[in-house]
C-alpha cells in the first residue's frame, strides 16, 4: 500500500510499464513456443503409433499431450494478460494505432480460439474418438498454433517497419490493414520466430530426455522421445541460419540504427567489420575487445564488401537505442546459434559414419545444456527486437514515452506481477516434473 | 446500418456467449466457494468433469471481445484501459489464478493438501473474476465514467470508477454465474442419471433463480435512480428484452422444477442473454456513456469492413469446430453411452 501511495506522486510510468511488458511478454513467449512446437511432436508420435501399433508411441503422445495441456493453459492465461496490458499499459498506442494494426490481433483471436477448441477435443478425446480421427484432431492444434504466432508477430513487425497508412495534418488516413500486416519486416521476423519456436520446443524436449538417458541409458521410451525432440531442433538449425541472415538484411534496410546497435557500429564506414563479442562504450563511441572480421558486416547486410554501413554517430541522440544491451543480446543469440550449428554438424558427421547419435556421455550433456540455451537465445532475440526499437514504440511515428498510461501504481503492479508469475512459474515446472515422474509401467496398463 | 453497427452486434454476441458459457464455468467455481464446507468429493468431481473440456474455449470469448474493441473501436479500448484499469487488473488477477489453479489441480498430481489449496484458489478466483468484471460493466453502464485527463488527480484513477451501480452489477454478475451453473449442472447430473446430484442442483437452481428474479427487479430500480440515460433507453427501446428476460427467467424455473433440463438450460441462457442485449440496446449508440459513442471511437469504415470479412471467414472455421466440441462432450446420447 505504501508503494501505491509513493507511486501516486511519481509522474514517470515509463520504466515500470516497460519492465512489466518485457517481463510478461518474456514469460509468455516461452509458453507460446511450446504451444507452437509440442503439437508437432505429439502428431509425429501418434502417427508412429498408428503406423506401427506400438503402444509406447501412443504413451509418448499421451504424456506429451498432458504436458501440452499444462503449458497451453498457462500460456492462454499469460496471453490474456498481454491482451489486457495493451490497453492497461499502452492506451495511447492502441487508441491511436488500433485501427491500423488491430486486424492481425483479431485474426490471432480466431487462431487461438481454434487451438483452444481442438486442444479440448484432443486432450479429452483419447477414449472417445476412433484412433485415426483423434490423430486428425491434433492437426488443427498445430496449424492454429503456427497461425497464432504468424498473426501476432506481423503486428510486432509493423511496430518495427510501420506501413499501411499516411499521416495528413497529424491524422492517420488511407489505412490499409493488409499492407500494415504484410510490411517489410513481417516475412523475415515471422519466419525467424516460428522457426525459433520449433527449435526451443525441440531442444527443450531433447534436453529433458537427454537428462533421463544419462541416468538410464537403456530406456527405450526416453530414447525415442529424445530422438524426436532433437531431430525437430537440429533440422531447423541450418534453416534458422539462413532466416537470421534474411532478418539482418531486413533490419539493415528498415531500421539501420538498430543494426548499428546490434553490431556496436559507431562509425559510418565502408568495408565495415563484423564484430564477434566486444563491449560497446557509448561514451567513447567505440566497441572494444571484439574480434573483427573486415568487411563482413557490409557483406552480410548489403551483399557487398564495400557497402556503407551507417554508424550510431550519425543518428540523433534521442533516436538511439541502448547500445550495450542490444549488442550483447545479439552476441548471445548469435553465439548460441553457432553452438547449435556445431552440434548439428557433429551429429550429421557422426550419422554419416555410424548411422546413430554420438555415443559419448558428453554429447548427452551438451544436449541437456542446449535446452535452456535455446530459450536464452530466443529471449535474447526478443531483447534485440524490442530494446533495439527504442525509443520508439512505432518506429519513427510514436515514442514509447508518449504511449504509456497515465494511471498510477505501475511499480506496485509490476511488483505484484513478479510475485504472481513466480508462483505461476514454479507451479508450472512442478506440475511438468510430476507428470514426467509418473512411472511408465503404471501408465501403460491403467489409463 | 453501417459496419460499426454490425461489429457492435458481433461484439455483443461474443459478450453474450462469454457471459453464458464462461459465466457457467465461473459459476461452478462460485458454488465450490460457497459450498466448500459441505460439499462431498463426488460433488466436486461433478463440477470439474463438467468444466474440463470446454472451459478453455469458453474463456476465449473474452479475448475475442477485447480484440474487436481494440481493432474496431480503439479509442474506447484506450479509454477503458485508462479509466477502468483497477477493476480490469483485478479481473486479470482472477483470470490468472482461476486458469492456473484449475490446470494445476487437474494435472499437477500433487499431494492432497496441495490439491485442496488449488481448489480453494480456484473457488475464490472464480468468484472474484465476475465480481470485478461485472463491476467494470456496471461502471460503464452508470454513465458517470469520466475519462481522466492530464490534470486528473491520481485518486480519480483509483476510485473514480466506483459507483453504486458498479458495486451492484459486480454482485449481480456473481449471482448470474451461480444461477447459470446451477441450471447447467442440474442438466449434467440428470443426463448421467445421478439422482442425488440432480436433487441438490435442482434445489440450488430454484433458490438462486428466485433470488436472481428479486435482484433483477432491484437492478431495474437501481438503473432508474442511478443511470437515468440508460433508464430512458430501457423505456424507449430496451423494454421488450426486459419482458423476454422475465419470461425466460420464470420459464427456466418451471422447467427446472419439472426436470426438463435441456429446456431449462435454454431458458436460463435466454434470460441472461436478454439482460445483456437489453443493456446494449438501451445504451446504444454509446460505448462508454456519456462521452464516447461508437461513431467517435470507431476505426475507418474500410478497416471495419475488413474486420467483418475476417470475422465471417474465421466463423466458417470456428463455428463447426465449436459445435463439434460441444457435441462431443455435452451431447446427451454420448454422455449416456459413456455413463453406462
Amino acid at each position: 500500500m505504501t508503494g501505491l501511495l509513493a507511486d501516486l506522486t511519481t509522474a514517470n510510468q515509463l520504466l515500470p510499464a516497460r519492465l512489466q511488458m518485457a517481463f510478461t511478454l518474456g514469460f509468455h513467449i516461452i509458453l507460446a513456443c511450446y504451444g507452437v512446437g509440442l503439437p508437432v511432436l505429439m502428431l509425429v508420435a501418434e502417427w508412429r503409433f498408428l503406423q506401427t501399433g506400438d503402444r509406447l508411441w501412443q504413451k509418448l503422445a499421451q504424456r506429451w499431450s498432458r504436458s501440452f495441456a499444462v503449458l497451453f493453459a498457462v500460456g492462454a492465461v499469460s496471453g490474456t494478460v498481454l491482451s489486457f496490458e495493451l490497453g492497461l499499459l499502452w492506451p495511447e498506442f492502441m487508441g491511436r494505432w488500433g485501427a491500423v494494426i488491430g486486424l492481425p490481433f483479431t485474426m490471432e483471436g480466431f487462431a487461438f480460439f481454434l487451438e483452444a477448441i481442438f486442444a479440448g477435443i484432443y486432450l479429452y478425446g483419447w477414449d472417445r474418438l476412433p484412433k485415426r480421427v483423434h490423430w486428425l484432431t491434433g492437426w488443427p492444434i498445430a496449424i492454429s498454433g503456427f497461425l497464432s504466432a504468424f498473426f501476432v508477430v506481423t503486428a510486432n513487425a509493423w511496430m518495427n517497419a510501420p506501413a499501411g497508412f499516411r499521416i495528413v495534418d497529424g491524422k492517420i488516413v488511407d489505412i490499409d490493414p493488409l499492407a500494415a500486416m504484410f510490411n517489410v519486416a513481417s516475412g523475415a521476423q515471422v519466419t525467424h520466430m516460428i522457426v525459433a519456436a520449433y527449435m526451443v520446443t525441440g531442444f527443450s524436449v531433447a534436453a529433458f530426455y537427454a537428462f533421463c538417458l544419462l541416468r538410464d541409458p537403456q530406456n527405450e521410451y526416453c530414447r525415442r522421445a529424445f530422438t524426436l525432440g532433437l531431430l525437430l531442433g537440429l533440422v531447423f538449425v541450418p534453416v534458422q541460419m539462413v532466416v537470421g541472415d534474411w532478418s539482418a538484411k531486413v533490419v539493415a534496410k528498415s531500421q539501420p540504427v538498430k543494426l548499428a546497435a546490434m553490431e556496436g557500429q559507431f562509425q559510418t564506414e565502408r568495408h565495415a567489420p563484423l564484430r564477434i563479442g566486444g563491449i560497446p562504450d557509448p561514451v567513447a563511441r567505440e566497441t572494444r575487445y571484439a574480434i573483427e572480421i573486415p568487411g563482413a558486416l557490409s557483406f552480410l547486410s548489403y551483399a557487398d564488401f564495400n557497402a556503407e554501413v551507417k554508424g550510431l554517430n550519425d543518428f540523433p541522440d534521442n533516436e538511439k537505442p541502448p547500445v550495450i544491451v542490444v549488442h550483447l543480446a545479439f552476441q548471445v543469440m548469435v553465439g548460441i546459434g553457432s553452438l547449435m550449428g556445431l552440434l548439428a554438424a557433429g551429429c550429421l558427421v557422426n550419422y554419416v559414419r555410424f548411422r546413430s547419435w554420438p555415443k559419448s556421455k558428453w554429447f548427452l550433456r551438451t544436449v541437456v545444456l542446449m535446452g535452456p540455451l535455446s530459450i536464452v537465445a530466443m529471449e535474447a532475440g526478443w531483447i534485440v527486437t524490442e530494446v533495439g526499437r527504442q525509443p520508439w514504440i512505432v518506429h519513427g511515428y510514436m515514442r514509447t514515452a508518449d504511449a504509456v498510461t497515465r494511471a498510477p501504481g505501475v511499480w506496485s503492479v509490476f511488483a505484484g506481477t513478479m510475485s504472481i508469475y513466480l508462483l505461476l512459474g514454479i507451479a508450472t515446472i512442478t506440475s511438468l516434473v510430476r507428470l514426467a515422474r509418473v512411472p511408465l509401467q503404471e501408465d501403460l496398463h491403467g489409463t | 446500418m453501417g459496419p460499426d453497427d454490425l461489429l457492435l452486434i458481433v461484439m455483443l454476441i461474443a459478450l453474450t456467449l462469454y457471459a453464458v458459457l464462461g459465466g457457467a464455468d465461473f459459476g461452478a467455481g462460485i458454488w465450490e466457494f460457497t459450498t466448500a464446507l459441505q460439499a462431498t468429493d463426488r460433488e466436486r468431481q461433478h463440477i470439474y468433469k463438467a468444466i474440463g473440456p470446454v472451459w478453455e474455449a469458453n474463456h476465449v470469448w473474452l479475448v475475442f471481445v477485447l480484440m474487436i474493441l481494440m481493432n474496431g473501436f480503439p479509442k474506447a479500448f484506450a479509454a477503458l484501459g485508462l479509466t477502468l484499469w483497477l477493476p480490469l487488473l483485478l479481473t486479470l488477477v482472477g483470470i490468472i489464478f482461476r486458469g492456473g489453479a484449475y490446470i494445476f489441480r487437474s494435472y499437477g498430481g500433487g499431494p492432497k493438501r496441495e490439491l485442496l489449496l488449488w481448489e480453494a484458489i480456484f473457488a475464490v478466483a472464480s468468484t472474484g473474476t465476475p465480481l470485478f468484471l461485472g463491476a467494470a460493466a456496471g461502471a460503464i453502464a452508470s454513465g458517470k465514467l469520466k475519462i481522466p485527463t492530464e490534470n486528473s488527480l491520481p485518486s480519480e484513477f483509483v476510485i473514480g470508477w466506483i459507483s453504486p451501480l458498479a458495486v451492484f452489477t459486480g454482485f449481480y454478475s456473481i449471482g448470474m454465474c451461480a444461477y447459470l451453473a446451477a441450471v447447467f449442472l442440474t442438466r449434467e447430473a440428470h443426463v448421467i442419471g445421478d439422482e442425488h446430484l440432480t436433487t441438490i442442483w435442482r434445489q440450488r437452481s430454484l433458490s438462486t433463480g428466485l433470488w436472481m428474479g428479486v435482484l433483477s427487479f432491484g437492478g431495474l430500480v437501481m438503473v432508474a435512480i442511478e443511470a437515468p440515460h440508460l433508464a430512458e433507453g430501457f423505456v424507449t427501446r430496451g423494454w421488450p428484452l426486459v419482458i423476454i428476460s422475465l419470461v425466460c427467467g420464470i420459464g427456466s424455473l418451471i422447467e427446472v422444477w419439472r426436470l426438463n433440463c435441456s429446456r431449462a438450460v435454454i431458458a436460463a441462457s435466454g434470460a441472461v442473454t436478454a439482460v445483456i442485449w437489453g443493456w446494449g440496446i438501451s445504451q446504444y449508440p454509446a460505448i462508454i456513456p456519456p462521452s464516447i459513442t461508437a461513431a467517435q471511437a470507431k476505426s475507418p469504415d474500410g478497416v471495419l469492413w475488413m474486420m467483418l470479412i475476417v470475422i465471417l471467414t474465421g466463423g466458417v472455421f470456428l463455428l463447426p469446430a465449436l459445435g463439434y466440441l460441444f457435441m462431443l462432450f455435452k451431447g446427451e446420447q454420448l454422455d449416456r453411452k459413456v455413463a453406462s
